[in-house]
């Protein structure tokens, strides 16, 4: 069968036509932004020609028009007696943390009511339930922190805050009225998932979750814009004066890679928030059956944040590509200066991510018998891990005392230097993206037997893809990044991305395909290991403390601009703090979304209690 | 000496393993091509630089 015919096979039409309805709403809705707001700006334009003459008599307000950044003095800034930046560093974090999972969550939500429907296996549709539950504490604490973000922005940031609303102008009344939407859409998904369950009513409900998924990516593509326009501003000139449309400001040159990186990161961010949800009641829970259930939904949850972790490095990679095509300085500034040692630190957190997502696999692999086969591989995936995890932390130049300089000879150890280089860290990166799909695969297949004729095939075909794909990544690692010139060694990391890709791809494809129809092996829910459990809850702390980190490395390679090159930063704040007191900034906001977490968790448990009937009340009953 | 039956089963094994190396490596050489030549990066017979 081509591929295209398989693509619109008669069951697979419904999904094929709510991606298409998902990828069409947005594009309307966005276009339509675009050209409201245009049109309100293209009006105001018009409107300003004619009354030019008027305005220029009119004290006062001829400086309106054009509106160009502003040149502010130290003065400008309101001083309220404590560090305007760390306020809005907190408040914006906080805000970033609860949109992503609010946004991330109905996302997968709506895949996994979709799959209990085509399957008619109740439990998808109670999971989907659940984790929406969870979602609809954190959309309040969402919103009470955007509020107050808004209030310490216009407060400690007034002149900035102004030239921003010039800029963007109706695209933020826009922004609101989708909040308006997104409020109506997630109640009423949420309040009426019991009163439209069956039949076309589900259709209807499925509907409800696609709008409420369409205006929750509108919005992440608004709000996008405006970080990306502080970044790379566009459609203004170079005294900030805007000379274009709306379409022209938001279309920067980091929209798009912010865009797919943002998206992708929500994703495996709510799984890992939902993950330990699940780990806490499974922990929590008394009888077998909830424990069951729980194991069941952490599962999931798992399955979720390592599918879409796993290209996240490559949309990481891209926006620092565009990044360095936009400005080399803006890229040396982050990867080349003080902010190159929190790449370090990015390493340690992704590698906690990496292992613990593959010691949850292999954990959960026990679940049934089926495992056997592949457990002899575990201790060479885990080898692998943890040689490459040691090469990817390693930095290029120690910080050293002069006598410790002088006993090693310089800055550089004579081993261990040529590892703190990128040609090194691609190799390690890409073989623990490997070794994690390779348990993932392992993990996927445990509970099947294969029963196609090309079994044989197939899998030499996947080992070859393996082995060779593994070769290439080490081949152009070490004979282009350190043989060949700078430009050969920058463009054969594209290549040891598409190889890792080339494994991804290939895997799932080879496996829905050869495990169609397979015999299926008894898995024991519910009998996976306590410590498995923990697994999944350092997976969110990892993923919070990493979006605090590199959240803090995007916003930091502004340097001393509030729109870089277009409007300087003159606060008593306009510097790029030591490096320990951006971790212990990190660090305070994390562990306060934690705890916002596990108040959340404690919400959604309240609902499920219920009190017993005092025995004075039955007494007066009878 | 083998039966038939096995000495059929290896053949096919060995023609398997062949056939899926041979398409996995003409893949991975011919993206390497691809993808340099795509960054104005061409590659010689041997994937040295060019320049």
């Amino acid at each position: 069968m081509s591929w295209p015919s398989m693509l619109l096979a008669k069951q697979r039409l419904p999904l094929l036509g709510l991606v298409v309805l998902y990828l069409c709403a947005i594009a309307l809705i966005t276009l339509g932004a675009s050209t409201i707001t245009y049109a309100a700006t293209e009006t105001a334009g018009v409107a300003a020609e004619v009354t030019t003459e008027s305005v220029e008599t009119s004290a006062g307000f001829r400086d309106r028009l054009p509106f160009p950044a502003p040149k502010l003095q130290r003065e400008d800034y309101p001083n309220i007696g404590f560090s305007s930046r760390s306020i809005v560093w907190v408040i914006a974090q906080m805000h970033l943390f609860f949109a992503a999972f609010v946004l991330a969550v109905p996302l997968f939500v709506l895949v996994i009511e979709w799959i209990g429907v085509k399957t008619g296996d109740e439990r998808y549709d109670d999971m989907a339930h659940e984790c929406m539950k969870i979602s609809m504490t954190a959309y309040s604490i969402t919103a009470l922190f955007g509020g107050t973000l808004a209030f310490a922005l216009f407060l400690l940031y007034p002149q900035f805050m102004a030239y921003m609303m010039n800029v963007f102008d109706s695209q933020v009344l826009v922004y609101a009225f989708l909040f308006f939407a997104e409020s109506g859409f997630l109640y009423i998904y949420y309040y009426s998932w019991y009163r439209w369950r069956f039949g076309n009513s589900k259709w209807v409900h499925l509907t409800l979750g696609l709008m409420l998924n369409v205006v929750g990516t509108t919005l992440l593509l608004l709000a996008n814009a405006w970080v990306t326009f502080m970044m790379a501003p566009s459609g203004v000139d170079d005294a900030g004066v805007v000379t274009g449309g709306i379409w022209e400001i938001m279309r920067g040159p980091l929209w798009n890679p912010i865009n797919l990186h943002r998206f992708i990161a929500n994703i495996a961010f709510g799984g890992a928030v939902i993950g330990a949800y699940a780990a806490y009641k499974f922990l929590s829970a008394t009888d077998q059956r909830a424990r069951a259930h729980y194991d069941w939904m952490g599962y999931t949850a798992n399955f979720i944040a390592v599918l879409a972790f796993l290209p996240l490095p490559f949309a990481g990679y891209w926006l620092m590509a565009e990044i360095y095509a936009y400005s080399q300085q803006m890229g040396i500034t982050a990867m080349g200066g003080i902010l190159a040692w929190l790449f370090i630190v990015q390493a340690v957190l992704i590698g906690t991510i990496l292992m613990a997502s593959n010691y949850y696999l292999w954990s959960g692999m026990s679940r049934t018998a089926g495992s056997q086969r592949y457990t002899w591989l575990i201790k060479y995936i885990a080898a692998v891990l943890v040689v490459c995890f040691l090469i990817w932390v390693t930095p290029h130049t120690l910080i050293l005392s002069a006598a410790e300089m002088k006993q090693l000879g310089g800055s550089n150890h004579y081993l261990l230097g040529p590892l703190g280089i990128m040609p090194a860290k691609n190799i390690a990166v890409n073989l623990m993206l490997i070794f994690t799909f390779l348990s993932f695969q392992l993990f996927r297949r445990a509970d099947k037997e294969v029963t196609v004729a090309w079994a044989g095939f197939g899998n030499a075909l996947m080992i070859c893809i393996y082995i060779v794909a593994i070769i290439n990544i080490i081949f152009a690692g070490i004979y282009y990044g350190y043989f060949t010139n700078t430009v050969y060694k920058v463009g054969s990391s594209v290549m040891q991305v598409v190889s890792t890709l080339i494994v991804i791809i290939a895997g799932v494809t080879i496996d829905t395909l050869m495990f169609k129809g397979a015999n299926k092996l008894p898995s024991q829910w519910g009998k996976v290991s306590n410590r498995s459990q923990y697994a999944l809850f350092a997976l969110p702390v990892a993923f919070t403390w990493l979006m605090a980190l590199m959240g803090y490395v995007r916003s930091s390679v502004r340097s001393h601009w509030h729109v870089y090159t277009v409007m300087k930063d003159n606060s008593p704040d306009n510097f790029i703090p030591a490096i320990g007191h951006a971790g212990n900034m990190m660090t305070i906001v994390t562990v306060l979304f934690l705890l916002f977490v596990l108040f959340i968790f404690w919400i959604a448990s309240l609902s499920d209690r219920k009190q017993a009937r005092p025995a004075y009340l039955s007494s007066d009953n009878t | 000496m083998a039966s038939p039956d096995i000495e059929v089963n290896l053949n096919n094994r060995v023609y398997t393993w062949l056939l899926a190396t041979i398409l996995v490596v003409c893949l991975f050489y011919g993206m390497n091509h691809v993808i340099m030549s795509m960054q104005g990066l061409p590659l010689n017979f041997d994937l040295t630089p060019v320049q």
